[in-house]
Protein backbone atom coordinates (compact mmCIF):
# COMPACT_ATOMS: atom_id res chain seq x y z
CA UNK A 1 0.00 0.00 0.00
CA UNK A 2 1.32 3.44 -1.04
CA UNK A 3 2.05 5.91 1.80
CA UNK A 4 -0.65 8.28 0.40
CA UNK A 5 -3.25 5.09 0.94
CA UNK A 6 -2.13 3.79 4.19
CA UNK A 7 -2.27 7.97 5.85
CA UNK A 8 -6.03 7.86 3.93
CA UNK A 9 -6.81 4.76 5.82
CA UNK A 10 -5.38 5.95 8.56
CA UNK A 11 -7.17 9.01 8.84
CA UNK A 12 -10.37 6.78 7.77
CA UNK A 13 -9.74 4.84 11.10
CA UNK A 14 -8.85 7.66 13.71
CA UNK A 15 -11.98 8.95 12.31
CA UNK A 16 -14.11 5.87 13.60
CA UNK A 17 -11.93 5.69 16.91
CA UNK A 18 -13.14 9.10 17.66
CA UNK A 19 -17.20 8.08 17.81
CA UNK A 20 -15.49 4.84 19.65
CA UNK A 21 -13.69 6.71 22.17
CA UNK A 22 -16.21 9.32 22.88
CA UNK A 23 -19.19 6.97 23.34
CA UNK A 24 -16.96 4.52 25.80
CA UNK A 25 -14.56 6.65 27.48
CA UNK A 26 -15.26 9.76 29.66
CA UNK A 27 -13.24 11.73 27.09
CA UNK A 28 -15.52 14.43 24.91
CA UNK A 29 -14.82 14.75 21.33
CA UNK A 30 -12.04 17.82 21.57
CA UNK A 31 -10.43 15.96 24.27
CA UNK A 32 -9.54 12.65 22.06
CA UNK A 33 -8.69 14.24 19.09
CA UNK A 34 -5.42 15.32 20.12
CA UNK A 35 -4.78 11.75 21.70
CA UNK A 36 -5.54 10.28 18.21
CA UNK A 37 -4.05 12.43 15.70
CA UNK A 38 -0.81 11.62 18.05
CA UNK A 39 -1.58 8.00 17.57
CA UNK A 40 -2.20 8.42 13.86
CA UNK A 41 1.27 10.15 13.54
CA UNK A 42 3.11 7.53 15.82
CA UNK A 43 1.54 4.60 13.47
CA UNK A 44 2.46 6.52 10.37
CA UNK A 45 5.85 7.37 11.41
CA UNK A 46 6.37 3.37 12.56
CA UNK A 47 4.77 1.88 9.46
CA UNK A 48 6.97 4.39 6.96
CA UNK A 49 10.39 3.73 9.35
CA UNK A 50 9.29 -0.28 8.61
CA UNK A 51 8.92 0.54 4.73
CA UNK A 52 12.50 2.28 4.32
CA UNK A 53 14.50 0.43 6.63
CA UNK A 54 16.60 -2.12 6.40
CA UNK A 55 15.99 -5.48 8.50
CA UNK A 56 12.84 -6.62 7.21
CA UNK A 57 11.31 -5.87 10.74
CA UNK A 58 7.83 -5.67 10.64
CA UNK A 59 6.25 -1.79 11.33
CA UNK A 60 3.94 -3.25 14.50
CA UNK A 61 7.71 -3.27 16.28
CA UNK A 62 8.57 -0.04 15.25
CA UNK A 63 5.11 1.74 16.07
CA UNK A 64 5.24 -0.10 19.18
CA UNK A 65 8.65 0.92 20.18
CA UNK A 66 8.38 4.89 18.95
CA UNK A 67 5.05 4.37 21.09
CA UNK A 68 7.64 3.57 24.34
CA UNK A 69 10.21 5.56 23.77
CA UNK A 70 8.23 9.04 23.16
CA UNK A 71 6.09 8.21 26.52
CA UNK A 72 9.10 7.15 28.14
CA UNK A 73 9.67 9.86 31.60
CA UNK A 74 12.07 12.38 30.67
CA UNK A 75 12.15 12.17 27.24
CA UNK A 76 11.37 15.96 25.94
CA UNK A 77 7.41 15.96 24.94
CA UNK A 78 6.48 12.89 27.07
CA UNK A 79 4.52 14.49 29.42
CA UNK A 80 2.69 16.46 26.72
CA UNK A 81 2.05 13.30 24.62
CA UNK A 82 1.23 11.03 27.63
CA UNK A 83 -1.67 13.92 28.97
CA UNK A 84 -3.06 13.03 25.86
CA UNK A 85 -3.29 9.57 24.56
CA UNK A 86 -4.01 9.20 28.27
CA UNK A 87 -7.33 10.09 27.17
CA UNK A 88 -7.62 7.78 24.17
CA UNK A 89 -9.28 4.26 25.68
CA UNK A 90 -7.43 1.05 24.26
CA UNK A 91 -10.84 -1.25 24.56
CA UNK A 92 -12.28 1.65 22.63
CA UNK A 93 -9.57 1.50 20.03
CA UNK A 94 -10.53 -2.65 19.89
CA UNK A 95 -13.82 -1.73 19.01
CA UNK A 96 -13.53 -0.04 14.92
CA UNK A 97 -11.22 -2.96 14.35
CA UNK A 98 -13.61 -5.73 15.47
CA UNK A 99 -16.12 -4.12 13.49
CA UNK A 100 -13.75 -4.15 9.82
CA UNK A 101 -12.69 -7.70 10.75
CA UNK A 102 -16.64 -8.97 11.83
CA UNK A 103 -17.09 -7.77 8.25
CA UNK A 104 -13.72 -9.30 6.89
CA UNK A 105 -14.57 -12.60 8.26
CA UNK A 106 -17.96 -12.86 6.85
CA UNK A 107 -16.37 -14.03 3.86
CA UNK A 108 -14.33 -16.91 5.51
CA UNK A 109 -17.03 -17.71 7.91
CA UNK A 110 -17.15 -21.46 6.75
CA UNK A 111 -13.94 -21.41 7.56
CA UNK A 112 -14.24 -20.62 10.63
CA UNK A 113 -17.49 -22.55 11.55
CA UNK A 114 -15.62 -25.70 10.77
CA UNK A 115 -12.16 -24.63 12.98
CA UNK A 116 -14.22 -23.24 15.87
CA UNK A 117 -14.65 -25.52 18.76
CA UNK A 118 -10.66 -26.75 18.01
CA UNK A 119 -9.40 -22.94 18.17
CA UNK A 120 -11.24 -22.72 21.79
CA UNK A 121 -9.46 -26.05 22.95
CA UNK A 122 -6.38 -24.95 21.78
CA UNK A 123 -7.00 -21.38 23.68
CA UNK A 124 -7.60 -23.05 27.02
CA UNK A 125 -4.14 -25.38 26.01
CA UNK A 126 -2.03 -22.50 25.15
CA UNK A 127 -3.36 -20.35 28.03
CA UNK A 128 -2.44 -23.55 30.49
CA UNK A 129 0.49 -24.15 28.43
CA UNK A 130 1.59 -20.44 28.69
CA UNK A 131 0.89 -20.19 32.41
CA UNK A 132 2.44 -23.50 33.81
CA UNK A 133 5.72 -22.91 31.48
CA UNK A 134 6.09 -19.43 32.96
CA UNK A 135 5.58 -20.52 36.70
CA UNK A 136 8.15 -23.54 36.07
CA UNK A 137 10.41 -21.33 35.21
CA UNK A 138 9.77 -18.71 38.00
CA UNK A 139 10.28 -21.38 40.70
CA UNK A 140 13.32 -22.67 39.46
CA UNK A 141 14.82 -19.01 39.45
CA UNK A 142 13.23 -17.53 42.34
CA UNK A 143 14.72 -20.96 44.33
CA UNK A 144 18.49 -20.20 42.94
CA UNK A 145 18.67 -17.30 43.90
CA UNK A 146 17.30 -17.99 47.45
CA UNK A 147 14.16 -15.70 47.02
CA UNK A 148 11.32 -18.62 48.06
CA UNK B 1 -10.52 2.62 1.11
CA UNK B 2 -12.98 4.76 -1.31
CA UNK B 3 -15.61 2.48 0.01
CA UNK B 4 -18.25 4.82 1.54
CA UNK B 5 -20.89 2.09 1.96
CA UNK B 6 -18.62 -0.08 4.05
CA UNK B 7 -17.26 3.13 6.50
CA UNK B 8 -20.98 3.89 6.76
CA UNK B 9 -21.97 0.01 8.04
CA UNK B 10 -18.60 0.52 10.46
CA UNK B 11 -19.78 2.95 11.56
CA UNK B 12 -23.09 2.08 12.42
CA UNK B 13 -21.99 -1.12 14.29
CA UNK B 14 -19.14 1.07 16.30
CA UNK B 15 -22.12 3.21 17.73
CA UNK B 16 -24.37 0.97 18.29
CA UNK B 17 -21.88 -1.31 19.87
CA UNK B 18 -20.89 1.47 22.16
CA UNK B 19 -24.07 2.13 23.14
CA UNK B 20 -24.72 -1.35 24.03
CA UNK B 21 -21.47 -0.99 26.30
CA UNK B 22 -19.35 -3.42 28.44
CA UNK B 23 -20.74 -5.88 30.60
CA UNK B 24 -19.50 -8.24 33.22
CA UNK B 25 -21.05 -11.55 34.65
CA UNK B 26 -19.43 -12.48 37.86
CA UNK B 27 -18.90 -16.34 38.22
CA UNK B 28 -17.09 -17.98 40.86
CA UNK B 29 -13.64 -16.93 40.70
CA UNK B 30 -13.97 -15.22 37.53
CA UNK B 31 -16.05 -12.74 35.28
CA UNK B 32 -17.26 -13.22 31.78
CA UNK B 33 -16.36 -10.20 29.71
CA UNK B 34 -18.05 -8.73 27.43
CA UNK B 35 -16.80 -5.89 25.42
CA UNK B 36 -18.10 -3.36 22.72
CA UNK B 37 -15.81 -5.14 20.34
CA UNK B 38 -17.29 -8.15 20.39
CA UNK B 39 -20.70 -6.83 19.53
CA UNK B 40 -18.85 -5.18 16.93
CA UNK B 41 -17.45 -8.13 15.39
CA UNK B 42 -20.82 -10.14 16.20
CA UNK B 43 -22.84 -7.57 14.23
CA UNK B 44 -20.05 -6.91 11.50
CA UNK B 45 -20.41 -10.77 10.65
CA UNK B 46 -24.38 -10.65 10.36
CA UNK B 47 -24.11 -7.81 7.62
CA UNK B 48 -22.41 -10.42 5.44
CA UNK B 49 -24.57 -11.99 2.38
CA UNK B 50 -25.20 -15.56 4.60
CA UNK B 51 -26.99 -13.11 7.07
CA UNK B 52 -28.17 -9.93 6.68
CA UNK B 53 -26.42 -9.17 3.23
CA UNK B 54 -25.72 -5.35 4.22
CA UNK B 55 -22.10 -6.12 3.39
CA UNK B 56 -21.78 -7.36 -0.10
CA UNK B 57 -18.41 -9.03 -1.51
CA UNK B 58 -16.88 -5.88 -2.27
CA UNK B 59 -17.02 -4.78 1.13
CA UNK B 60 -16.09 -7.99 2.77
CA UNK B 61 -12.99 -8.09 0.71
CA UNK B 62 -12.09 -3.93 0.97
CA UNK B 63 -12.62 -4.75 4.87
CA UNK B 64 -9.93 -7.78 5.01
CA UNK B 65 -7.43 -5.24 3.00
CA UNK B 66 -7.85 -2.54 5.77
CA UNK B 67 -7.47 -4.44 8.86
CA UNK B 68 -3.80 -4.48 8.93
CA UNK B 69 -3.44 -0.85 9.24
CA UNK B 70 -6.55 -0.69 11.66
CA UNK B 71 -4.28 -2.25 14.12
CA UNK B 72 -1.74 0.46 13.67
CA UNK B 73 -3.43 3.00 15.98
CA UNK B 74 -4.02 0.15 18.62
CA UNK B 75 -0.49 -0.42 18.67
CA UNK B 76 0.95 3.26 18.81
CA UNK B 77 -1.57 3.29 21.64
CA UNK B 78 0.15 -0.27 23.38
CA UNK B 79 3.37 1.56 23.38
CA UNK B 80 2.41 4.72 24.60
CA UNK B 81 1.02 2.25 27.61
CA UNK B 82 4.46 0.58 28.10
CA UNK B 83 6.44 3.61 28.13
CA UNK B 84 5.64 5.44 31.28
CA UNK B 85 6.34 1.59 33.02
CA UNK B 86 9.81 1.46 31.77
CA UNK B 87 11.61 2.63 34.51
CA UNK B 88 10.29 0.07 36.52
CA UNK B 89 10.45 -2.32 33.85
CA UNK B 90 14.26 -2.03 33.72
CA UNK B 91 14.45 -2.19 37.44
CA UNK B 92 13.03 -5.74 37.51
CA UNK B 93 14.73 -8.45 39.09
CA UNK B 94 16.72 -11.25 36.62
CA UNK B 95 14.18 -13.89 37.96
CA UNK B 96 11.69 -11.61 35.81
CA UNK B 97 12.83 -11.45 32.66
CA UNK B 98 14.37 -14.87 32.37
CA UNK B 99 10.78 -15.85 33.81
CA UNK B 100 9.15 -14.27 30.64
CA UNK B 101 10.95 -17.55 28.13
CA UNK B 102 8.19 -19.61 30.24
CA UNK B 103 6.21 -17.48 27.48
CA UNK B 104 7.40 -20.10 24.98
CA UNK B 105 6.17 -22.89 27.10
CA UNK B 106 2.70 -22.09 24.65
CA UNK B 107 4.52 -22.89 21.34
CA UNK B 108 6.10 -26.66 22.52
CA UNK B 109 3.20 -27.40 23.78
CA UNK B 110 0.48 -25.17 22.05
CA UNK B 111 2.11 -26.66 18.63
CA UNK B 112 1.29 -30.15 19.37
CA UNK B 113 -2.01 -30.17 20.31
CA UNK B 114 -3.08 -27.76 17.34
CA UNK B 115 -1.93 -30.29 15.00
CA UNK B 116 -3.22 -33.33 17.21
CA UNK B 117 -6.33 -31.26 16.67
CA UNK B 118 -6.32 -31.32 13.11
CA UNK B 119 -5.77 -27.29 12.82
CA UNK B 120 -3.38 -26.69 9.80
CA UNK B 121 -2.16 -23.10 9.01
CA UNK B 122 -4.51 -21.93 11.95
CA UNK B 123 -1.77 -23.54 14.41
CA UNK B 124 1.15 -20.44 13.41
CA UNK B 125 -1.55 -17.99 14.09
CA UNK B 126 -2.95 -20.11 17.76
CA UNK B 127 -0.14 -21.54 19.48
CA UNK B 128 2.49 -18.90 18.26
CA UNK B 129 1.64 -16.93 21.89
CA UNK B 130 -0.89 -16.18 23.80
CA UNK B 131 -2.63 -14.43 21.01
CA UNK B 132 -2.93 -11.01 22.69
CA UNK B 133 -3.61 -7.59 20.81
CA UNK B 134 0.40 -7.39 19.57
CA UNK B 135 0.21 -10.66 18.28
CA UNK B 136 -2.68 -9.85 16.50
CA UNK B 137 -1.37 -7.03 14.72
CA UNK B 138 1.93 -9.23 14.06
CA UNK B 139 -0.19 -11.82 12.44
CA UNK B 140 -2.14 -9.66 10.94
CA UNK B 141 1.00 -8.49 9.12
CA UNK B 142 2.49 -11.21 8.00
CA UNK B 143 0.05 -13.30 7.03
CA UNK B 144 -3.13 -11.16 6.89
CA UNK B 145 -6.38 -11.62 9.36
CA UNK B 146 -8.50 -13.24 6.36
CA UNK B 147 -5.68 -16.09 6.16
CA UNK B 148 -5.92 -19.25 7.90
CA UNK B 149 -2.80 -18.21 10.36
CA UNK B 150 -5.11 -15.08 11.27
CA UNK B 151 -8.15 -17.00 11.55
CA UNK B 152 -6.43 -18.87 14.38
CA UNK B 153 -4.80 -16.27 16.41
CA UNK B 154 -8.30 -14.03 16.17
CA UNK B 155 -9.90 -17.02 17.50
CA UNK B 156 -7.38 -17.80 20.52
CA UNK B 157 -7.66 -13.91 21.13
CA UNK B 158 -11.69 -13.51 21.27
CA UNK B 159 -11.48 -17.01 23.32
CA UNK B 160 -8.89 -14.79 25.83
CA UNK B 161 -11.13 -11.77 25.92
CA UNK B 162 -14.88 -13.30 26.59
CA UNK B 163 -13.33 -16.43 29.31
CA UNK B 164 -9.69 -15.14 29.54
CA UNK B 165 -10.29 -13.73 32.94
CA UNK B 166 -12.52 -16.50 34.26
CA UNK B 167 -9.91 -18.99 33.02
CA UNK B 168 -6.86 -17.87 34.74
CA UNK B 169 -8.95 -16.63 37.84
CA UNK B 170 -9.51 -20.60 37.73
CA UNK B 171 -6.09 -21.69 36.57
CA UNK B 172 -4.46 -20.12 39.79
CA UNK B 173 -6.46 -21.74 41.86
CA UNK B 174 -5.98 -24.91 40.59
CA UNK B 175 -2.47 -24.51 40.56
CA UNK B 176 -1.65 -23.41 43.84
CA UNK B 177 -3.95 -25.98 45.28
CA UNK B 178 -2.40 -29.18 43.12
CA UNK B 179 1.52 -28.26 41.93
CA UNK B 180 4.45 -27.63 43.92
CA UNK B 181 4.58 -23.92 42.86
CA UNK B 182 5.31 -21.45 45.54
CA UNK B 183 3.13 -18.71 44.98
CA UNK B 184 5.46 -16.01 43.87
CA UNK B 185 5.76 -17.96 41.18
CA UNK B 186 2.52 -18.29 40.39
CA UNK B 187 1.79 -14.61 40.84
CA UNK B 188 4.66 -14.14 38.46
CA UNK B 189 3.72 -16.58 35.65
CA UNK B 190 0.54 -14.92 35.73
CA UNK B 191 2.16 -11.50 33.64
CA UNK B 192 1.17 -12.58 30.46
CA UNK B 193 0.72 -9.85 28.87
CA UNK B 194 -3.17 -8.82 29.53
CA UNK B 195 -4.18 -6.72 32.21
CA UNK B 196 -7.40 -8.67 33.06
CA UNK B 197 -6.03 -11.59 33.09
CA UNK B 198 -2.87 -11.27 35.09
CA UNK B 199 -5.59 -9.35 37.75
CA UNK B 200 -7.52 -12.54 37.63
CA UNK B 201 -4.95 -15.09 38.48
CA UNK B 202 -3.29 -12.29 41.45
CA UNK B 203 -6.94 -12.24 42.15
CA UNK B 204 -7.49 -15.65 43.47
CA UNK B 205 -3.73 -16.54 44.63
CA UNK B 206 -4.55 -13.05 46.98
CA UNK B 207 -7.53 -14.46 47.82
CA UNK B 208 -5.45 -17.70 49.09
CA UNK B 209 -2.76 -16.34 50.45
CA UNK B 210 -3.83 -12.99 52.10
CA UNK B 211 -0.30 -12.58 53.83
CA UNK B 212 1.80 -12.39 50.63
CA UNK B 213 -0.94 -10.55 49.16
CA UNK B 214 1.27 -7.17 48.44
CA UNK B 215 4.20 -9.48 46.87
CA UNK B 216 1.99 -11.48 45.11
CA UNK B 217 0.42 -7.85 43.21
CA UNK B 218 4.20 -6.74 43.30
CA UNK B 219 5.25 -9.62 40.87
CA UNK B 220 2.16 -9.90 38.83
CA UNK B 221 2.16 -6.80 37.71
CA UNK B 222 5.94 -6.51 37.22
CA UNK B 223 5.73 -9.31 35.39
CA UNK B 224 3.07 -8.36 33.10
CA UNK B 225 4.52 -5.28 32.27
CA UNK B 226 7.66 -6.95 31.19
CA UNK B 227 5.68 -9.30 29.17
CA UNK B 228 3.78 -6.04 27.46
CA UNK B 229 6.98 -4.93 26.35
CA UNK B 230 8.78 -8.11 25.35
CA UNK B 231 6.04 -10.49 24.30
CA UNK B 232 5.94 -8.45 20.79
CA UNK B 233 10.02 -8.68 20.30
CA UNK B 234 10.13 -12.63 21.46
CA UNK B 235 7.23 -13.49 19.24
CA UNK B 236 9.01 -11.91 16.47
CA UNK B 237 12.25 -13.14 16.63
CA UNK B 238 11.63 -16.27 18.82
CA UNK B 239 8.07 -17.81 19.16
CA UNK B 240 6.68 -17.48 15.53
CA UNK B 241 9.97 -19.23 13.95
CA UNK B 242 9.58 -21.69 16.71
CA UNK B 243 6.14 -22.05 16.27
CA UNK B 244 6.89 -22.16 12.13
CA UNK B 245 9.47 -25.16 13.01
CA UNK B 246 7.92 -27.08 15.09
CA UNK B 247 4.78 -26.77 12.90
CA UNK B 248 6.41 -28.74 9.99
CA UNK B 249 8.23 -31.36 12.20
CA UNK B 250 4.51 -32.27 14.22
CA UNK B 251 2.78 -31.76 10.45
CA UNK B 252 5.03 -34.47 9.10
CA UNK B 253 4.99 -36.79 11.73
CA UNK B 254 1.01 -37.11 11.48
CA UNK B 255 0.76 -36.78 8.10
CA UNK B 256 3.63 -38.00 6.38
CA UNK B 257 3.72 -34.97 4.07
CA UNK B 258 5.29 -31.48 4.15
CA UNK B 259 2.71 -28.64 5.11
CA UNK B 260 1.07 -26.52 2.61
CA UNK B 261 2.66 -23.08 2.34
CA UNK B 262 1.12 -20.25 3.65
CA UNK B 263 -1.70 -18.47 1.37
CA UNK B 264 0.01 -15.88 1.90
CA UNK B 265 3.38 -16.67 1.49
CA UNK B 266 3.09 -14.30 -1.55
CA UNK B 267 2.72 -11.03 0.51
CA UNK B 268 5.11 -12.46 2.90
CA UNK B 269 7.56 -9.62 4.43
Amino acid sequence: MSIKDTIIVLLIVTFMSLFSNVLGTPAGIVESIPGLLILALIALAGIVMAKYLPGNIPSVAYVVTLGCILTYPGVPGSEFINFWVQKIGFVSLCTPILAYAGVAIGKDLDAFAKNGWRIVVLACVVFTGTYIGSAIIAQAILKYLGQI
Amino acid sequence: MYNIKLHAIILALIIVAELIGAHTFKIGVGTIVLLPMLYALMIGILTTPKFLNLSGKKEMHDASALLGITLMLLMARYGTLVGPTLPKIIAASPALILQEFGNLGTVLIGVPVAVLLGLKRETIGAAHSIAREPNVALIGERFGLDSSEGRGVMGVYIAGTVFGTIFFGLMASIASSTLPFHPYALAMAAGVGSASMMTAAVGSLSAMYPDMANQIAAFGAASNMLSGLDGLYMSIWMGLPMTEWLYKKCYRMRYGTAPEASEAGKEEK
